[in-house]
């Protein structure tokens, strides 16, 4: 494009009340470029420093997802009250041909905040189009009722939250109060997406699933800052297999499945594997693993009996948070099986 | 594995609301013609790919069926080098590494009855080794001369029933036959040797995501479905062009077929049926297929030499020029017979005899050296009543076009007449334009890839269903006897390459006042 894009960057600093000419200028400089979108994303940070940062994020997720791209950062401690505002684009040639690009509004907002994030959202949101909220690290006291009433999807990570209960508490509440309409979306969640995916596949085989009632024991292996990864993997093994929760210490947990036999269920801790690096199922006769090590794109899944072993491979999770927002956008959905399992996770927390 | 027989009624609670469609079961997919191209560069890669993106289920064996005297390796080999080329994600070292065990080769010719019982004793091994009896995929994408000798031994071998809970499916490539008695002969024996349950005929165009788009644009969008019909609808056209000719000795194969038995008895009445057909009762295999087989059984049938004359029109390219460069016409095209009378491009006026459609004509053309290549189908929409602005410079604006891109580039769009900014009443089309690629970033999965995944999940809705076919080849025959078999045959047309077809195509459609759309 032959106008001032700084793809690095957050662009041309501008007048907020000039946001809509500035973009308009940003289009008609270049008639070979195609402005595409399909919803309005927005990152949120009370981080000022991570403003650039998640620029570069969003100059990833647009190479998939085109979309009105809102970056803002709020610096609560600020002593006078400000605005700064900075627009540019972020192009990708389309299939090697076609420059499709994705237009990116930048804020950074400092001082008192009553009001301003939610006001500065309404103003700049693409009309029709969903609101998809990614809102990094701990919910604020900014995190109230109309904010969240505007966003269709809510992104977090509560691998990042001190409080899991009280965060988890709040979305809960915002859930209600929108009416359950809001979509929820924990990265911790679809952190363990491909583990999930590789559990079903591997019990599809015979073996593995007529072993399914005499599993005596899990185990899940995982960092110590994925707890809520770990937990929500445990909870949706429980809440699949029809098991109830009998006991609980620390991180271990007995449990009984619906013929009353007893399950052990472990999870350990291990700095040096992958955010989650194991998965496995026991019983008398039958061995499901699933692991991963650190910085490896695949699974390595196994499943053994009678001395026998048939391994396979297939995806892992990506690590870096902006990479499994991307994979979210992929798939889409409702994300009914999610809510379906906090229960069962509220249980194990 | 040593847990004994399967026990399949046993079901696997974590498949539970992981995804919104079928699961696919893991299977022995067996392909016959297994060193052709279409394997090399089709099959084999999708199957990786939906290793690539999870979706195969772990344990997916693959053997290769072919007479070549070729080994595991250099099976292997061969596969993995074409994959490094043509798949759609890439290669990946550690995907393929954990896909090439699982791939092995069986020579065998197709008419030998010991191939098929070595074949059954190796599928045998395969299911001891797995401790298990597995489910079974035969995929036939040999030369169509041997799909009946493959389909008997298969029988004859016992490899097509069902066993203990077992599975059996068979996937049969196109060309379906090539008149209605051949294919209801094939049909005969695919149905003597499978159940039609069991039973996939593949047709690609329907597992492309704009061709599955259709349904969802007609049906998931208040806004079509209720001037989908006569009232408001003048006409629909369905473009298939191509600007290659008979490249790749692709002349031995086309030259006993043409553009009719090749394109429009399979894919282009698959998508004349879809844009057609009533809102199935559910999206069941055949609830979708028992009203896309309603649309071609009410085709009108163009049964003598005059109707066929009227409505259909043949031709042949000459030589000409496509991007710069000279090409030969159809007859001096290689493998192509200099006295040929087969078509190599095909127009027609098609008229649905049903209360939706009646009076509507769908123009559907196909051929070989036009400018580019495109597939799309346009729906244009009927003109507003004359009232307002005829008085205004230009007269009274052009209808509203539809238009659903299936390939390239594909997308759908939609023509409005806009006022021109000024002083005076001056209106110009403008078009809403909707890409897949500018909105979806990511890539569709290959049509194979969702066709091979649906039927290892037991899903025949994207394949053709036995009366689907037979009414198909109905139709068509009918127009190959008034070409073929008649005194008095309509004549063979003329184009040079790189033109939009012949003068007669066009004059089928200006005689009604209307004309080809430009793409």
């Amino acid at each position: 494009m032959s106008v001032d894009l700084s793809s690095a960057g957050l662009g041309r600093a501008v007048e907020v009340a000039a946001i809509d000419g500035e973009l308009k200028k940003l289009w008609e400089a270049d008639d070979a470029s195609t402005n595409a979108s399909l919803m309005n994303f927005l990152i949120y940070t009370e981080d000022p420093s991570q403003l650039t940062a998640n620029s570069e994020t969003i100059l990833s997720l647009t190479q998939e997802n085109a979309c009105r791209a809102l970056l803002i950062a709020m610096d609560r401690k600020a002593p006078e009250p400000s605005i700064e505002a900075y627009v540019t684009a972020h192009c990708h040639l389309a299939h090697g041909k076609k420059s499709i690009c994705s237009e990116q509004v930048s804020f950074l907002l400092k001082g008192k905040s009553l009001g301003r994030l939610r006001n500065t959202v309404f103003a700049h949101l693409n009309s029709d189009l969903p609101l998809v909220f990614w809102w990094q690290n701990e919910l604020s006291d900014l995190f109230e009722e109309g904010l969240y009433r505007l966003v269709d999807r809510l992104i977090f990570d509560s691998s990042t939250w001190a409080d899991p209960t009280a965060g988890f508490e709040r979305i809960v509440t915002a859930r209600k109060e929108t009416g359950q309409s809001m979509i929820t979306q924990d990265l911790s969640w679809t952190r363990s997406y491909f583990f999930r995916l590789a559990t079903a596949g591997l019990f599809d085989d015979p073996a593995a699933k007529n072993s399914f009632s005499a599993i005596n024991k899990v185990k899940i292996l995982a960092q110590k800052e994925q707890r809520t990864a770990a937990l929500l993997l445990l909870a949706w093994v429980v809440e699949l297999s029809g098991w109830k929760l009998l006991l609980k210490n620390g991180d271990s947990f007995e449990l009984s499945s619906a013929e009353g036999n007893l399950i052990e269920a472990d999870i350990e801790w291990n700095e040096d594997g992958a955010p989650l690096s194991e998965l496995s199922f026991f019983s008398q006769d039958c061995e499901i693993k699933i692991t991963r090590e650190k910085g490896n794109p695949h699974l390595c899944q196994s499943l053994c009996t009678d001395g026998h072993c048939l391994y396979f491979s297939s995806p892992a999770d990506a690590d870096a948070p902006a990479d499994l927002v991307a994979s979210q956008l992929s798939r889409g959905g409702k994300n009914s099986l999610f809510l379906r399992v906090l229960p069962q996770f509220f249980e194990l927390l | 594995m040593g847990l004994g027989v399967a026990e399949h009624s046993v079901s696997n609670p974590f498949r539970e609301d992981l995804v919104s469609r079928n699961r696919p079961e893991a299977c022995t997919v067996v392909i016959f013609g297994a060193t052709g191209d279409l394997t090399h560069r089709k099959l084999v890669p999708a199957l990786y790919n939906l290793a690539v993106d999870g979706e195969l289920p772990p344990g997916v064996q693959i053997i290769g069926f072919a007479r070549r005297d070729w080994t595991d390796e250099f099976f292997r080999e061969g596969l993995e080098k074409i994959n490094r080329k043509v798949s759609r994600t890439g290669h990946d070292d550690k995907i393929w590494d954990s896909l090439a065990p699982n791939i092995s080769y069986h020579q065998s010719e197709f008419q030998d009855e010991d191939g098929y019982a070595s074949l059954a004793a190796k599928l045998d091994a395969v299911d001891e080794e797995r401790g298990a009896k597995g489910n079974r995929l035969f995929y036939i994408a040999s030369a169509p001369e041997y799909f009946d000798d493959i389909l008997l031994h298969l029988k004859k071998a016992g490899l097509s029933e069902e066993r203990e809970g077992c599975w059996s499916r068979v996937i049969v490539e196109k060309p379906f036959g090539t008149t209605l008695a051949t294919a209801q002969h094939l049909n005969q024996v695919v149905n003597g040797t499978f159940e039609e349950k069991d039973t996939y005929r593949i047709d690609h165009y329907l597992g492309k995501e704009t061709a599955q788009n259709i349904m969802v644009l007609r049906f998931a969008n208040a806004i079509f479905e209720p001037l989908w019909n006569k009232q408001y609808i003048d006409h629909i056209q369905i473009t298939c062009a191509e600007h290659l000719g008979m490249e790749g000795g692709r002349g031995a194969y086309y030259d006993g077929a043409g553009a009719l038995r090749d394109m429009v008895q399979n894919h282009l009445l698959q998508l004349l049926s879809l844009v057609a057909m009533e809102p199935p009762t559910d999206l069941s295999a055949d609830g979708v297929r028992d009203e896309k087989v309603k649309v071609i059984r009410s085709l009108r049938q163009w049964d003598t030499p005059e109707l066929v004359k009227e409505n259909v029109v043949r031709a042949q390219y000459l030589s000409g020029d496509i991007n710069g460069n000279e090409v030969p016409g159809y007859r001096e095209e290689d493998r192509v017979n200099p006295e040929s009378e087969t078509e190599a491009y095909v127009a027609l006026r098609c008229m649905i005899d049903t209360w939706r459609w009646s009076g509507v004509p769908f123009y559907v053309r196909v051929g070989k050296r036009l400018p580019k290549k495109a597939t799309e189908i346009s729906v244009h929409f009927k003109e507003t009543p004359s009232v307002l602005f005829n008085a205004a410079p230009g007269g009274v604006p052009d209808g509203n076009v539809l238009v659903i891109r299936i390939q390239p580039d594909e997308g759908i769009s939609l023509r409005m007449n806009s006022k021109l900014p000024g002083t005076s009443l001056r209106m110009e089309p403008v078009k809403m334009d909707f890409h897949y690629a500018s909105s979806f970033g990511k890539s569709s999965p290959e049509a194979y890839e969702r066709l091979l995944l649906d039927c290892m999940a037991g899903d025949a809705t994207l394949f053709a269903r036995r009366d689907e076919v037979e009414e198909a080849w109905r139709f068509v025959d009918n127009i190959e006897r008034a070409w073929h078999e008649s005194e008095n045959p309509p004549p063979m047309a003329e184009f040079p390459a790189g033109g939009w077809g012949p003068t007669e195509a066009d004059e089928m459609l200006s005689g009604e006042g209307r004309k080809w759309r430009r793409l």
